[in-house]
């Protein structure tokens, strides 16, 4: 688990660098789904190194049949998931893809997925940048 | 009469008020001490819950009944459901590992109720409570028995409109509703869950309804 967390590390290093990074993202991971469930739901960060707003402007992954950004809300203690088209990240700062917030649903997985799989989640950017992100299927949230 | 005649008499009075106050000190004590400063929120009054029928995944049922002689609490939401209902039911399988050291029929029962029983059969939604926790029971019914439930709790769900394939998104209430062994609701806790603050305030409301633990 640990050598596949260090790869993971070092294919994301290697996308994120390759031609100037814009974007960094960190705290990936999704969490695993209980049996017979076909919705996941991925959570990471994202900070903009530029000093200009830059936007995700997709998200989507070979191993699952669609991959969506999503934003739990809550509304007068009722809870709803609302698309996301865009999620702007401001000039210098990060956003936060966390449970009970934004996130990306994943639906239809290709195989079956279980704590320690790796998922490939590709990212895009208003500025035409791309990240590749090998996501660890997680019981539940890092250091929780 | 003399004052010495009268001490006996005055004896008794004093004895009298220092039990009346006694006794007055303990019931204010037991009925009316400041409730708990917790993170849950605390009903001013516990409100029976209304008469209703579900049945678990077991095929066993689910009322007002099974819910007595113990401490309970009341999740709704459906398995379909990628970020809140993981994330809670996450929680409190944590928060019912911190109460390890309570006697078991101190802990609550944990029952997730599905709102959503088109999709939830009773397998699908068995395993998924037991995949959190091997004490959680799931539980379902059509959707009058489940309003029967949820109306007078306040609880809300409504579904969105199915995609292309027919999946839909199920919006429902987030709280955790603590229901005490007289079937009463007593508090709600209200996401984002913090299992340690919940399991401390699970237990002063214990002592504050003035459970032996």
């Amino acid at each position: 688990m640990r050598r596949l967390l260090f790869l993971a590390a070092l294919l994301f290093a290697a996308s994120a660098w390759g031609d100037g990074p814009t974007v960094r993202a960190g705290h990936v991971w999704i969490r695993e789904a209980p049996p017979g469930v076909k919705v996941l739901a991925g959570y990471f960060t994202l900070e903009n190194l530029t000093d200009k707003p830059l936007s995700l402007i997709s998200v989507s992954s070979p191993d699952f049949d669609s991959a969506m950004l999503h934003q739990s809300v809550v509304k007068d203690g009722v809870e709803s998931m609302l698309p996301v088209d865009t999620l702007p990240i401001p000039a210098g700062a990060s956003v936060e893809l966390k449970p009970g917030g934004f996130h990306v649903m994943l639906a239809q997985p290709k195989k079956n997925l279980f704590a320690g799989d790796l998922v490939t989640l590709f990212l895009k950017f208003s500025d035409q940048s791309e990240l590749t992100l090998l996501a660890p299927v997680r019981r539940d949230e890092p250091g929780r | 009469m003399k004052f010495r005649d009268l001490l006996p008499y005055l004896g008794l009075l004093v004895l009298a008020l220092a039990v009346g106050v006694l006794a007055g000190y303990l019931t204010f004590n037991s009925r009316h001490q400041p409730p708990p400063r917790t993170d849950a929120l605390l009903l001013h009054d516990p409100k029976p819950l209304p008469d209703f029928t579900l049945a678990d995944t077991s095929g066993k049922t689910l009322d007002k009944d099974r819910l007595k002689g113990r401490w309970n609490l009341l999740y709704f939401g459906y398995t379909h459901c990628p970020d809140a209902c993981p994330t809670t039911l996450a929680s409190l399988d944590k928060f019912i590992r911190l109460l390890g050291k309570l006697p078991a029929d101190k802990r609550p029962q944990v029952y997730f109720i599905s709102v959503d029983p088109q999709r939830d059969d009773d397998k699908l939604l068995g395993d998924y409570a037991l995949y959190f926790n091997p004490g959680f029971v799931a539980a379902t019914g059509s959707l009058d028995a489940l309003k029967a439930l949820t109306e007078p709790l306040d609880v809300q769900f409504s579904y969105d409109k199915p995609d292309a394939k027919g999946d839909y998104a199920v919006n429902h209430s987030t709280a955790v509703i603590l229901v005490d062994p007289e079937a009463d609701e007593t508090a709600l806790f209200v996401p984002p869950l913090d299992p340690r603050r919940m399991a401390a305030d699970y237990v002063n409301i214990l002592k504050y309804y003035g459970e032996p633990i």
